[in-house]
């Protein structure tokens, strides 16, 4: 099993840095990776759009921001209505999975998953002038990994943030939405009792 | 603030007698939990629970999770509450014969939401905690559902027999099992088949043609492997419910959890191939934090698991159980063999008479224990399949040593200690397993002791009766096993005191096995019911079956074939 790219979901993300088509291969590759693998990135997070990650090297840390052009509002549509048909013949699917079929139907298409390393918009707070430093590199093993664990991400990472907000789970609220003011239910105890004998008769 | 749990039982009646005054003097919380009672007992809609759900002050569902971030929402906490109200009076009407214990009433109410969740799940409660009794529960909350079925071990399929019986006696039970398994065209709902893994590959398709309400999977590491023929048979059952019981649903590999749940849950983890991608590979290989929380997310709706120290505040410190195991087809045909020519020969009377009696109970006591133990044959074949107990003394204790605890096995017997010696060693693959015998030196006996308390090398201390009967401190032993009987209930309870001491915190284990229809169930039958044959109960067995006419102890020693399954 491939350590980085087991899906090709995460295959596809893979190969915006690990290029075959270059004379040279790139020298920071085996220590991005090796960062990856040692948990050095110590947080990821994947926004529509938009990926944040600290990555921690030798102690030393650095915040990493990758910025991903969205899919225009036509590709879009069209990635729904596959990813919806693709679903359809998929009925067993687990969630967070995408089928490969539908991979390989957006490639036919032309309709890139990952966005290749030239149109990335990669910040790093490290004073390495290249574009994709090692801090990036890893934080791009990192995201091929999670994307094959969850291949749906592949898709939201392009699409419109609203539309795919991983629903809370429904038998819990977060302790940032309880308001203090009224934990002990002190206005309307006695509605409740109305209530309840108006429903009992 | 200081917490007080109350039981449900206690609760509830309490909560329904709030009216008046005292009503008043409490806070809104209490009071909308008051309403809920009153609303079970009118047996309020979904729409009257969701109207207090949301007008039920926050303080009354402030139940952190365990990660403290987050607090359950009072309609899930009413939905529980509603679930577990209405469990208690549904076992209550099925007329079960036992005391369930709240967390076993939590893991009945679970069981019976399965349909609402997709209908499969898997009840992964450690040993000791009473899977057993919460699956019998499910299957006789459903008397018109359906027929159910419940696939076992063939060690197994008495002791479900005999569950069933005793909790449940109104539940009928079919046996399909054996050369003769018959099962009718049609299966009346309500009636429990209980078959074993080894009929449900050779019967695959006659099982499958049945509409199942129930299908029960238990000691599911039997489907572990997806490409074994058991595990296909049992993902062709059709059912509304297939619930999967095992204490270790991950012996070796993750894989073997996407094989349980393929089977009660298809589709929830996707195919074998994804599984891998996805979960098993990065939490195997690199320890992928993210995959493992993402597979807990997806496992945790359909997987319930309670350890004993999760539910050690409703567990009593001392817990019996007895298990029966099967004869096998060796064991039987030696069995009988023996019984036909002591009585052709004949006993006598007299002191030879005794004499008489007592080889043949020991030898009938050791073709229980195993063939080996009583041919003395142990080079020439195998140890497994050969003994129903000794089977299920060893799936037993690999489970006790799987969820890391420790386990003291009692045999009366020198020859079985080593038998059961070489096999454990040799499934649980570490440190040879000791044996603490009346042959070893004074100074050799305590070194045994010292390491089972003090090193973690063997987790398992086998003990002759006789030589474990005096001075010895075992209480790192949440285990007992009585593996085969002394007959005199005061030896046993003081070796299971070399396990047990005032003041200790955890529960202790006590299992006794017995082989279903051979004289140790007959024994352990009339010590059960404390009725006649003097000297049975006091302790002198063996003198009292001297006493007996040729036809009352026949009538003891040989074989029932009704209850050998």
């Amino acid at each position: 099993m491939a350590e980085f790219g087991a899906t090709p979901w995460g295959r596809a993300w893979l190969k915006t840095i690990e290029t075959s088509n270059v004379a040279v291969p790139n020298s920071l590759l085996p220590k991005a990776r090796s960062i990856a693998r040692n948990d050095g990135v110590t947080s990821l997070t994947i926004q529509a759009g938009r990926i944040h990650a600290t990555v921690a090297l030798r102690g030393i840390t650095h915040a990493v921001q990758i910025q991903l052009p969205p899919w225009d509002s036509q590709t879009s549509r069209r990635v729904a209505w596959l990813t919806s048909n693709a679903r359809a013949g998929h009925p067993a699917l687990a969630p967070g999975d995408l089928p490969d079929a539908l991979e390989a139907d957006l490639r036919r298409e032309g309709i890139g998953i990952a966005v290749p390393a030239e149109e990335q918009t990669v910040e790093c707070t490290c004073p390495a002038r290249r574009t994709h430093c090692v801090h990036a590199l890893a934080t791009l093993y990192t995201l091929a990994q999670r994307i094959d664990e969850r291949p749906a991400i592949a898709v939201d990472l392009r699409g419109d943030a609203s539309e795919h907000a991983t629903p809370p789970d429904p038998g819990w609220m977060s302790l940032s939405a309880i308001d203090a003011n009224d934990f002990y239910g002190t206005s309307g105890g006695r509605v409740v009792d109305d209530e309840v004998s108006d429903l009992l008769g | 603030m200081p917490v007080r749990l109350v039981d449900l039982d206690a609760a509830v009646p309490a909560l329904r007698s709030l009216i008046g005054e005292g009503r008043a003097a409490c806070g809104a919380s209490v009071r909308a939990w008051r309403d809920a009672v009153l609303l079970v007992d009118a047996d309020g809609g979904d729409e009257a629970f969701a109207n207090l759900a949301a007008r039920m002050p926050v303080a009354a569902h402030t139940v952190l999770n365990p990660e403290a971030t987050a607090i359950a929402t009072a309609a899930a906490l009413l939905e529980q509450f509603r679930h577990a109200v209405a469990t208690r009076v549904q076992i209550g009407s099925a007329a079960v014969r036992a005391e369930l214990r709240p967390y076993q009433i939590a893991g009945v109410a679970w069981l019976r939401a399965l349909p609402r969740v997709g209908g499969g799940g898997v009840l992964a409660d450690e040993m000791g905690v009473g899977k057993t009794l919460q699956a019998v529960c499910l299957l006789a909350t459903r008397p018109s559902a359906g027929p159910h079925l419940v696939v076992c071990p063939t060690s197994l399929v008495g002791n479900w027999r005999r569950e069933l019986a005793r909790f449940t006696p109104d539940v009928p039970v079919l046996d399909y099992h054996g050369s003769s398994r018959a099962l009718p065209s049609a299966v009346p709902a309500g009636t429990v088949v209980v078959t074993s893994y080894s009929i449900l590959r050779t019967d695959a398709d006659a099982l499958a043609a049945t509409e199942w309400d129930v299908v029960v999977l238990d000691e599911a590491q039997q489907i572990k492997n997806p490409d074994a023929l058991a595990t296909r048979a049992a993902a062709r059952l059709p059912a509304t419910i297939r619930l999967a019981m095992t204490g270790t649903p991950i012996e070796n590999r993750l894989e073997e959890l996407w094989s349980i749940l393929n089977v009660t849950n298809p589709g929830l983890l996707g195919n074998r191939a994804r599984f891998r991608q996805r979960f098993a590979a990065p939490i195997e290989q690199r320890r992928s934090a993210t995959a493992a929380a993402r597979l807990n997310g997806l496992v945790a709706p359909h997987l319930l698991r309670r350890t004993k120290a999760d539910v050690v505040a409703d567990l009593p410190p001392k817990q019996y159980s007895t298990i029966a195991c099967t004869l096998t087809g060796e064991q039987a045909r030696l069995y009988r063999r023996e019984v036909d020519e002591a009585f052709k020969t004949g006993l006598g009377s007299g002191i030879e008479r005794r004499g008489r009696v007592l080889a043949l109970l020991t030898s009938l006591k050791q073709i229980c224990n195993h063939p080996a133990q009583f041919l003395g044959d142990d080079d020439d074949l195998g140890l497994a399949g050969r003994s129903g107990k000794f089977d299920r003394a060893t799936e037993m204790l690999n489970e006790i040593v799987d969820d890391d605890d420790r386990a003291l096995v009692f045999t009366q017997y020198r020859a079985m200690g080593d038998l059961l010696s070489r096999r454990l060693t040799e499934v649980l693959g570490g440190a040879p397993i000791p044996f603490l015998h009346g042959g070893l030196s004074a100074e050799r006996r305590d070194r045994l002791v010292h390491a089972f308390q003090h090193d973690d090398a063997a987790p398992i201390l086998l003990l002759s009766l006789r030589a474990a009967g005096f001075g010895l401190n075992l209480t790192r032993a949440s285990h007992v096993l009585h593996y085969d009987r002394w007959w005199n209930p005061a030896v046993e309870d003081q070796a299971t005191d070399r396990a047990h001491r005032i003041g200790q915190q955890r529960t202790l284990n006590v299992y006794t096995l017995v082989t279903g229809g051979t004289v140790e169930d007959h024994i352990a039958r009339l010590h059960n019911s404390k009725r006649a044959l003097a000297g049975v109960v006091s302790g002198d067995t063996e003198a009292a079956l001297a006493d007996l006419s040729d036809d009352d102890l026949r009538n003891v020693l040989q074989l029932d074939d009704e209850r050998l399954t």
